[in-house]
């Protein structure tokens, strides 16, 4: 079993015939997806990597089944692009889009959260079950960071996550199901949301989560651990422990605000329900060993 | 962006929240006039985007012409690099109230927050009394309804005719919430007078960067900014911050960059500059390097571990921009990802040393800094 990709899993491109959409949806196909589909207003009958383009979602989807939608859309069309695909019924989404404007990320988690669809991203590389599937973009083709193995990790971090995923290969272990929750402020689905599929993988021994200063999503991770709802290990790596108060360090997410969402608080929830934090990425290795008791 | 408090009031007007009378001077010269307008007693409110203003005593309340100059004077001359000041009526008052509108992420609304005791922070006021803090959720995909507008004034203890101003205010706020792409709007305090008229005593607006697109009133001015380095760099679309360490940061991605100021805190350095130079900047090496160039740091720090910003890409720039700039300090690089072999290759060629290892390439930088061999 993996979470929310695995190489079954039907899945379609909005905006695939676009440079970056062409591209990725080749690399997806190597790593293994199951691309069934493209749409690109203007663009049916073309063909990508033998995959039929069609106008809209809803004509995509008179002629094939699709699970999941993959958008290399540009951030300002987005929110149309989401609410197309949610109104067609498709319940994963993936949006890997970089300046997604707070107001429509907001009305798309709340329609997301109203249809019990799962909106991964947006400021994302997207998800990753190494060796099975990807929707995003991910050097999958790079062993010693994408190699199979039974570490769940989920991620605010998209420049780190390549890090952290090398220290866990480095360490020997692997990584099952990647979710690149992304590092908007307001991201389509939080880390708490998908501790649940974690908990519930057979392929999932523990979790990493890389996460840093602003926000709360850490601290729900340890409310979800405190209240049983996730048992297995809790493993994370948090930037921004040095951050100066008030600045905003890159990622719109990543300010301390009113005194909430510093690295501090993040390290005493987790801890307080025997979760570790990681001071350095390369320690997580060795953190990984201890909990699992190897 | 976030806005002076005299462009929120510009913004509370036109939708027609009343707002003190004011005008905004830009040197002494234009005060007199401007208290001609205000009559005195009058506010001096010094335009920074710095909170706490009152306590650093950026705001004044003069009572005649020789005060007004004399404070004036003083805060045109203050450390805070006071450019405009809003020359304001004193208004009289009989009760404050707190009002802003922000976003929740958790369970994705607009959230209204109000208090019938304004003037006073809310994160303080969040710590030492939080039972008297209103929130109000809203759907973002239905908007505000009346019956939430009614039943926040009425939690707010309101009635009569102020019940209905604060009303009209609330939804007016919550339209210039919605029309301006707003992170956070806020009205503190919100004044309620003798005459029971409704003013905004103060403003704050904040609007989000990435609605730019849809939103193009301001221009980005240096006022808006610590320093000009980062004026510099905000005119490229280069996030930047101002330190005053040793070691200049170069780094490909927000949350590798603040993982790697973390490293350098540790390893006892000390940081000149946090700059970003990936995502969409990827090919801006040249630029990047010479915004670092303008610090008085002793070492340049370059880390990356890109997918779609390929490093062979980022390793050329970088070759290039050492050609051309001749940089008068050493140069640590550590740069992986999609095509690195090729990266390395460019790097050995040019005559620098490639690293692999971010931790190692930090402790590198910080022994450099301080003065060992590169």
């Amino acid at each position: 079993m993996s979470i929310f990709i695995d190489e079954k899993t039907r899945v379609l491109v909005q905006g695939i015939t676009g440079k970056e959409g062409k591209y990725w949806t080749e690399h997806m196909i190597g790593c293994g997806t199951t691309v069934v589909a493209g749409v690109t207003p203007g663009k049916e009958g073309q063909q990508i990597e033998g995959r039929t383009v069609y106008h809209s979602v809803r004509r995509a989807l008179s002629k094939v089944e699709v699970e999941a939608s993959m958008l290399f859309v540009p951030p300002m069309f987005t929110k149309d692009a989401v609410f197309e695909a949610l109104d067609s019924g498709i319940k994963k989404i993936v949006t890997v889009a970089d300046g997604i404007p707070l107001h429509d990320a907001i009305q798309i988690r709340r329609a997301a959260l109203s249809v019990g669809a799962l909106v991964i991203g947006g400021n994302t590389s997207g998800v990753i079950s190494p060796g099975k599937a990807m929707m995003g973009f991910f050097p999958y083709w790079i062993e010693r960071v994408y190699k199979p193995g039974r570490i769940g990790v989920m991620t605010r971090i998209g420049s780190l996550t390549n890090e952290v995923t090398a220290m866990i290969v480095k360490a020997g272990f692997g990584v099952s199901s990647l979710i690149g929750i992304g590092g908007d402020p307001v991201p389509g689905t939080r880390f708490a949301e998908m501790l649940p599929f974690y908990e519930a993988d057979d392929k999932t021994d523990a979790v990493v989560i890389i996460g840093e200063l602003g926000g709360s999503m850490e601290e729900e991770c340890a409310e979800m651990k405190r209240d049983g709802l996730y048992t297995k290990p809790l493993v994370a790596f948090l930037g921004g422990r040095t951050a100066p108060v008030g600045k905003r360090m890159g990622h719109a997410g990543a300010i301390v605000s009113g005194g909430k969402g510093t690295v501090k608080d993040k390290i005493e929830a987790i801890e307080s329900v025997g979760g570790k934090v990681a001071e350095r990425p390369r320690f997580i290795g060795d953190l990984l060993k201890e909990v699992l008791g190897l | 962006m976030k806005l002076f408090e005299y462009q929120a009031k510009e913004v509370f007007k036109n939708i027609g929240i009343s707002i003190p009378e004011g005008v905004v001077i830009t040197s002494i010269s234009e005060l007199k006039r401007a208290a001609g307008k205000t009559g005195f007693p009058l506010v001096l409110k010094s335009q920074i985007l710095m909170g706490g203003r009152g306590k650093a005593g950026l705001i004044r309340f003069v009572k005649d012409q020789v005060e007004a100059d004399k404070n004036c004077l003083e805060l045109f001359e203050s450390d805070y690099n006071v450019n405009t000041i809003l020359v304001e009526e004193a208004v009289g008052i009989k009760n404050e109230i707190y009002l802003s509108i922000t976003v929740d992420p958790v369970t994705a609304s607009h959230m209204i927050i109000a208090c019938s005791d304004g003037g006073v922070e809310i994160e303080t006021l969040a710590v030492e009394a939080p039972e008297k803090i209103i929130r109000e959720f809203v759907d973002p995909n239905l908007g505000l309804m009346p019956f939430q507008i009614k039943d926040i004034a009425f939690r707010l203890g309101l009635e009569g005719e102020v019940l209905k101003k604060i009303s009209s205010v609330i939804g007016k706020l919550y339209q210039a919430f919605l029309k301006n792409d707003a992170e956070l709007i806020e009205i503190n305090p919100l004044f309620i007078t003798g005459n029971d008229d409704v003013i905004a005593g103060d403003g704050k607006l904040s609007i989000d960067d990435n609605a730019e697109f849809r939103q193009k009133t301001y221009e980005i001015t240096r006022e808006y900014f610590d320093s000009d380095a980062e004026y510099e760099s905000a005119l490229e679309g280069i996030p930047y911050l101002q330190f005053d360490g040793d070691i200049s940061l170069m780094c490909a991605g927000a949350g590798l960059t603040t993982t790697v100021y973390d490293l350098i805190n540790y390893e006892g350095g000390t940081v000149a500059n946090y700059l970003e130079f990936g995502g969409p900047n990827y090919k801006k090496a040249l630029r990047a390097m010479e915004l670092c160039l303008k610090n008085d740091s002793k070492v340049i720090l370059i880390v990356t571990f890109g997918t779609i910003a390929r490093a062979d890409v980022m390793a050329e720039g970088i070759v290039d921009a050492i050609n051309r700039l001749k940089p008068d300090r050493p140069i640590i690089t550590c740069i992986r990802g999609t095509n690195e072999e090729a990266a390395s290759k460019i790097l050995t060629k040019a005559g620098l040393v490639p690293l692999y290892d971010t931790e190692e390439a930090v402790r590198k930088a910080v022994s450099v800094a301080a003065g060992d061999e590169l």
